[in-house]
């Protein structure tokens, strides 16, 4: 079993990374487990290089968590606290904060994409509607009478 | 060599050159994320976010509103805590081994996660309706709505909720059947004339007892007589079931109703006891066999009757205040167990003079006398010897009002506090745990409702202060400690109307300007009558002005 394996990203550039690393993704594991390690790339061809390296980046500093997969799901939600290190590697552009969400989502790997939620999260909570639309450049599709009523509607919980 | 390898990237690259090009105008990355990412994301944010998310578009509207975020909440914010505390109280109960120790007040799991109605099967539950409703209960925040009716009536009009549906019963108009939901709406109603023989007679009594989308309803005459109804929910039909005479020797004055068992009370103090025979629901020709009559001469008011089931008994409780000459105004309950057959199985008769005086041990009342042949409705006072010391509770004035809905025994006072009983029967014995003032109230307080979850409404006299109580953890602290005022009950404040929209006709809205204030007291309005009843939604209180008009009014938490 070599502990090096190859990843081949949507934009064709192969990447070598610690088995270890590399099974922090359920997908990848999981096609580890299924087909054996042949040595060939392993296509990802939902996420591109620059993507995959930093989710390599994450996993190879995550390597040592205990994987937590029976997780309390609602533990997991009671916070939307992230640890620095996590804080840090958040901080970049929108266009790549999300696609870390969805590669993520597609390489299966929980912790990050819940990293990557709450920082999502935590740009949402505590603005107006108008300054959420404004960070996202959401469409608003209401009619002014609609949104008059929908925030009649919610005023209960803004205490 | 790097020349080509560029343009080899060029050429295979198209789909990241075109994401580069959509840059100028800025895509919106966030509703470009599938259903389920985006309420992964909103299922770590609080409920006030949730609100406002709602607020940014149609498809934002649809998912912060999802049920399955608000189920989640709801059970966050609402059941878990409330089934650590109520596992920490069977455990602080269950360590004392002894026998008594088992009988102590220990409410069962499915009457804890009283969510059950909220999952039934196959039934779509707005969750954030839910949640909402348990926030405003919870804050005391409701609008209110009211009906009058202007006419003058002696004997007043009468008045119960039951799951939704407000009955009133008065001369003039019969019984009535009102939605709580918009009481401005009358169901139903049917004229006594039709009903019974004379005309002139007023009714007196009301007693209501639900079944799935039916309703029983008896109404009870001045002249001893009383009607049977049933109003059916889905046609919103009321139709006279049986009329029964000679139900009590005088005016009725109370009634408690439970399936198929009906209790009365007379003017002369006679109680009796009663089972319709037969289907008991759809069958005209009901007939009432007589179980058991009690002489209560010494009964004075106020007084409640409770009928409820308990595994295949019925028990129908008498309780009553009477003066105790060394702790002031008690409470005696008198406790009847039948059979399924009507069989009177026993006859049980307890007070609360010993928790007054703080003197019941753990161990509980060894003897609570057993009067299978006794029908008289007498404390023995003697008996109840005032141990050693000061009582801890002195009531100088009979309560105001009683509220049984077992095991939770509430009295309301003039002196503006509660006390709350725990009454614990079982096979062998009946008797009465704790005893606890429970303050917060700012005025006399004149009626008090309490479920049998423990969950209590409290109006003061001139119906200004409404309170809400959560007996639950009260529980816990029985007798050990007073109870903070803040703790365990809110006081409801009630949105105005807007004055633009007062007409009965439109929904109540909530004002905009949403700091609650003090629901002001319309000069002239006196005395509440009484609290109606609350349901899982609202609060129904009926007021009398002075001339005779009267109002009711519903506090809506929805």
């Amino acid at each position: 079993m070599s502990s090096q394996i190859t990843l081949t990203s949507s934009d064709g550039v192969d990447i070598s990374v610690d088995r270890t690393v590399a099974e922090r993704s359920i997908l990848i594991k999981n096609m580890l487990e299924d087909l054996g390690d042949s040595g060939e790339p392993i296509p990802i061809p939902n996420v591109n290089e620059a993507v995959l390296k930093k989710v390599i980046e994450w996993c190879e500093h995550h390597k040592n968590d205990p994987v937590t997969a029976t997780d309390d799901d609602d533990n997991r939600r009671k916070t939307t606290d992230i640890d620095e290190w996590d804080q840090k590697f958040m901080q970049v552009d929108q266009e790549m904060l999300f696609e870390i969400i969805l590669a993520a989502n597609y390489l299966d790997i929980k912790a990050l994409l819940d990293v990557g939620c709450k920082t999502v999260a935590n740009m949402i909570k505590g603005k107006s509607p108008e300054e959420i639309r404004k960070t996202f450049n959401i469409q608003n599709d209401f009619t002014p009478e609609e949104e008059d009523q929908i925030r009649r509607e919610n005023e209960w919980a803004e205490e | 060599m790097p020349k080509r390898h560029l343009n080899d990237e060029l050429v295979t690259q198209p789909p990241s050159k075109r994401r580069r090009d959509l840059k100028s105008t800025p895509p919106d990355r966030l509703s470009s994320l599938s259903d389920e990412l985006l309420l992964q994301i909103l299922s770590f944010l609080p409920i006030s976010s949730l609100n406002i998310c709602q607020r940014l578009s149609r498809r934002f509207h649809t998912l912060a509103g999802d049920p399955e975020l608000w189920k989640r909440q709801y059970y966050v914010q609402w059941v878990r805590p409330r089934a650590r505390r109520l596992a920490n109280v069977t455990r602080s109960t269950l360590p004392s081994k002894t026998s008594a120790a088992r009988v102590d007040y220990s409410p069962k799991v499915s009457t804890w996660l009283d969510h059950g109605h909220l999952t039934a099967d196959g039934k779509i539950t707005n969750w954030k309706g839910q949640y909402r409703l348990r926030h405003n209960w919870s804050t005391g925040v409701c609008r209110v709505s009211e009906v009058k009716f202007t006419e003058s009536q002696t004997p007043p009009i009468l008045a119960q909720l039951c799951a939704g549906v407000v009955f009133t019963a008065d001369t003039v108009h019969g019984l009535r059947a009102w939605a709580a939901k918009d009481p401005a709406h009358c169901f139903a109603e049917i004229s006594f004339s039709d009903s019974v023989e004379t005309p002139s007679i007023n009714p007196t009594a009301l007693a209501v007892s639900h079944f799935v989308d039916e309703r029983e309803v008896v109404v009870g005459f001045d002249d001893g007589q009383a009607c049977r109804y049933l109003f059916n929910v889905r046609t919103a039909r009321l139709q006279l079931v049986s009329r029964h005479t000679g139900l009590a020797d005088g005016a009725i004055t109370a009634m408690a109703l439970s399936s198929a068992y009906l209790m009365v009370v007379s003017e002369n103090k006679n109680l009796s006891l009663y089972h319709f025979q037969g289907s008991a629901r759809s069958s005209r020709s009901a007939k009432l066999q007589k179980l058991t009559s009690l002489s209560a001469a010494n009964m004075v008011a106020p007084m409640t009757l409770s009928m409820r089931r308990s595994g295949v008994n019925i028990v129908a409780t008498i309780v009553y205040s009477f003066f105790h000459i060394s702790c002031g105004w008690s409470l005696g309950i008198q406790e009847l167990r039948f059979d399924r057959t009507g069989q009177q199985v026993e006859s049980r008769l307890t007070s609360t003079v010993e928790s007054q005086h703080g003197t019941l041990s753990e161990r509980g009342r060894p003897e609570s006398r057993n009067q299978r042949d006794s029908v008289t409705l007498e404390i023995d006072v003697d008996r109840i010897a005032p141990d050693s010391g000061e009582p801890l509770i002195v009531h100088l004035h009979p309560p105001t009002s009683i509220s049984y809905s077992h095991p939770y025994l509430l009295t309301s006072h003039a002196d503006n506090t509660l006390t709350m009983y725990l009454v614990v029967s079982d096979n062998q014995r009946l008797f009465v745990r704790g005893g606890q003032r429970l303050w917060g109230h700012t005025s006399s307080v004149s009626a008090v409702q309490v479920t049998n979850r423990g969950k209590a409404i409290s109006v003061s006299g001139r119906g200004d202060e409404i309170r809400i109580w959560e007996l639950e953890p009260a529980v816990r602290s029985l007798g050990s400690r007073p109870l903070l005022q803040d703790e365990s009950s809110i006081k409801v404040h009630p949105e105005h109307p807007d004055h633009d929209e007062a007409d009965l006709d439109s929904a109540p809205t909530g004002s905009p300007g949403d700091i609650p204030e003090e629901h002001e007291v319309p000069d002239g309005w006196s005395i509440i009558q009484g609290c109606v009843g609350f349901d899982e939604e609202r609060v129904l209180l009926l007021r009398e002005k002075a001339v005779g008009t009267q109002l009711l009014e519903c506090y809506d938490f929805t």
